[in-house]
């Protein structure tokens, strides 16, 4: 497997980042935190989000004002809701590449157990990996069709007022086809990348690999 | 003027704010969570957006997902709406560093008035009587205990941030002080994230009377009368009307002048709320302002003729007011009545549920504010306001009558919900002689006032 043999060169790399990680969190955690729990606590916003670098420090209110967080998602669109014409998408445009979207509309499907926006299809050997965020699509290399991954792996990113944001495999298997255009904007939940599951006894192997 | 306006809220307000940009011709985006994807303002907007899941930290109260919405969507302004970020001027300060316009008051303005104690202090050197109470924050349980004393019993603890009652007691006693000081702290914390407490002398058989100011960013300010907002439950309106029949006409205009003046001089912007306590001989005590639309600007858009929310639109597209205080004309009477998704029979439980029939009530002067329609399901995550029932008459006693007529006429079948106190409230002879007082309610308990109503 490509990754296996990849190891190696990536571990030496690894140990020189590690050093240099170490530095930034412990800046990060000195300097930057307090001054944005000292912010967050001073407003009544729940969520608040910074990049230095290559770091990203998301801070969110801890009140539980939520009872059901994550756990509605059961609902599906009864209408494509956002066309985003201004950023020279058709609203047709933009509804050709979600051909997805109506056709799950009248199914039963399972709820998202996870909450983080991916949910398992309704199709036993299919799933799609959703947005994490308003924001703008960018695939990544393993968005590419055929390219066999692992649930957790980053299939791009959604770009969120600059701040990239992982859209996530929900399951182990094969990229089948992305959903979405390049540098489109995409909503919270939106379908972006089908992903052809691999049968279950392998796909737990894959997890004991890891 | 705006090109597109994201509408970042929900329910009646979202609606409201949509019916307002259709009136100037400007586009609606209405950025909605998961549990609002079938909602009203969702279906009728322009485009919609879904911005999150249910829970509001990582949907309305999220600052990127809110500003990423409008910026994708090529909006040049947000409108907040009521509670959730509406009054943050931090967050209004985030909206202007987008290049996005914050619709209400600037970051500035919203910092200045931020603290209700501060607002108290300023106004009240502009001219507005304000109650007695502590001398700034209370620093600890002893200096608790001393200002408490030094005021005199009973006092209102009150958290400096927030409102909607939470972190809110009102004690008589040391011994009650010291209890309710610690129950206090931590629901404000919870609610708002700042413990800050203050006290208040407790005024027994207050009214609660506010009046609606507009300040344009040229200095142009108008008053437009006064709301009397006294029914109330554990300090939460469930009836406002206006005028005030606690005040005189004279007392009244004298009352509305005297605020919009002293919000001119402190540099106030925007539409905004001055409430005052008024007590039994009529003196009126400025309390805390609201920079923000309220739920019951329609008392005052029926008095007057004017829309607020295209009026708070325009000032903070940044158009002269227009209006002079000669051009407000406020005329007859307007009530306004909260149907909430809660059970008065036990103790305003809220509730949640599927809408199976849904009929708002009609004729002149009947104007119903609500986002319902039969199939909605009312989600369990937000507040239980399901909609706002207007009615307006050239009297108070016409104004009533048709009052009657609506609630008799609304059908909410679904979820249960508090129009029995309003029928009761309209039987009541406290009411019916305009002597409500803010602790009447929950003096005679909700299920005594129904008990009193039926018989």
């Amino acid at each position: 497997m490509s990754e296996a043999d990849a190891r190696p060169s990536e571990d030496r790399e690894a140990g020189i980042d590690r050093q240099a990680d170490h530095a930034a969190i412990a800046r990060l955690t000195d300097e930057l935190l307090p001054a944005l729990i000292a912010k967050l606590g001073s407003t009544r916003l729940g969520e608040l989000e910074v990049r230095e670098g290559e770091w990203r420090v998301r801070l969110r209110r801890p009140y539980g004002t939520a009872p059901g967080e994550g756990r509605r998602s059961t609902d599906r669109p009864f209408r494509v809701p956002a066309g985003h014409e201004s950023l020279g998408h058709s609203r047709s445009g933009a509804e050709a590449h979600r051909p997805a979207r109506g056709a799950v509309a009248g199914s039963a499907h399972a709820a998202d157990p996870s909450g983080n926006g991916s949910r398992p299809h309704d199709e036993p050997d299919r799933s799609i990996a959703t947005s994490p965020a308003v924001g703008i699509f960018r695939p990544g290399a393993r968005a590419a069709s055929g390219t066999r991954i692992r649930a957790g792996d980053s299939l791009g990113t959604v770009d969120v007022l600059g701040v990239p944001q992982d859209v996530a495999a929900p399951v182990d298997g094969i990229v089948g086809a992305t959903l979405v255009e390049a540098e489109t904007a995409v909503e919270y939940g939106q379908e972006l990348v089908r992903i052809e599951v691999i049968g279950s006894a392998s796909a737990s192997a894959g997890g004991e690999a890891r | 003027m705006f090109h597109r306006i994201l509408i970042a809220n929900r329910g009646e307000i979202a609606l409201r704010i949509l019916r307002a940009c259709r009136t100037l011709g400007i586009e609606a985006v209405v950025a909605y969570s998961e549990a609002d994807r079938n909602s009203l303002p969702a279906q009728l907007a322009d485009e919609a957006i879904c911005i999150g899941p249910p829970d509001a930290r990582r949907s309305y109260l999220s600052a990127p997902a809110l500003i990423s919405a409008a910026v994708v969507t090529g909006c040049d302004a947000i409108h907040p709406g009521y509670g959730f970020l509406s009054e943050d001027e931090t967050f209004a300060e985030v909206v202007r560093a987008h290049d996005l316009a914050f619709i209400g008051p600037s970051p500035e303005v919203l910092d200045r008035f931020a603290s209700k104690e501060g607002t108290r202090r300023l106004l009240g050197g502009l001219g507005l009587a304000t109650i007695p109470g502590s001398q700034g924050m209370l620093r600890d349980d002893q200096h608790a205990l001393d200002e408490a004393a030094r005021i005199g019993y009973p006092v209102l603890i009150k958290p400096s941030a927030g409102g909607g009652g939470k972190g809110m007691r009102m004690v008589r006693t040391s011994r009650e002080l010291e209890s309710a000081i610690r129950v206090c702290r931590s629901e404000a914390k919870a609610a708002f994230g700042d413990d800050s407490l203050y006290l208040e002398k407790w005024l027994d058989d207050n009214r609660h009377v506010e009046v609606q100011v507009a300040v344009d960013r040229f200095g142009h300010g108008v008053h437009l009368g006064e709301r009397d907002c006294s029914v109330q439950r554990r300090h939460q309106k469930i009836l406002e009307e206006g005028p005030t029949p606690a005040l005189e006409p004279a007392a009244r205009e004298e009352l509305a002048e005297r605020a919009v003046r002293a919000v001119v001089s402190a540099g106030y912007e925007n539409v905004g709320t001055l409430e005052f306590l008024v007590d039994a001989d009529g003196n009126a005590y400025f309390i805390e302002i609201n920079c923000r639309i309220q739920v019951e600007h329609p008392v005052t858009e029926m008095l007057s003729g004017i829309d607020m929310v295209a009026l708070q639109i325009q000032i903070a597209a940044g158009e002269p007011l227009g209006l002079g205080q000669s051009d407000v004309r406020l005329e007859g009477h307007a009530i306004e009545f909260r149907i909430n998704a809660e059970d008065p029979e036990h103790d305003f439980r809220p509730g949640a549920g599927l809408i199976e029939r849904y009929h708002a009530p009609g004729g002149p002067n009947v104007r119903m504010d609500s986002h319902l329609y039969p199939g909605y399901e009312v989600p369990p995550y937000y507040d239980s306001l399901l909609g706002k029932l207007i009615v307006w008459g050239p009297d108070r006693a016409t104004a009533i009558a048709r009052g009657r007529a609506a609630l008799e006429e609304l059908v909410v079948d679904g979820v249960t919900t508090n129009v029995e106190i309003h029928r009761a409230l309209l039987e009541n002879e406290a009411f019916l002689e305009g002597r409500m007082t803010t602790n009447m309610l929950d003096r005679i308990g909700s299920a005594a006032f129904l008990a009193a109503a039926a018989r």
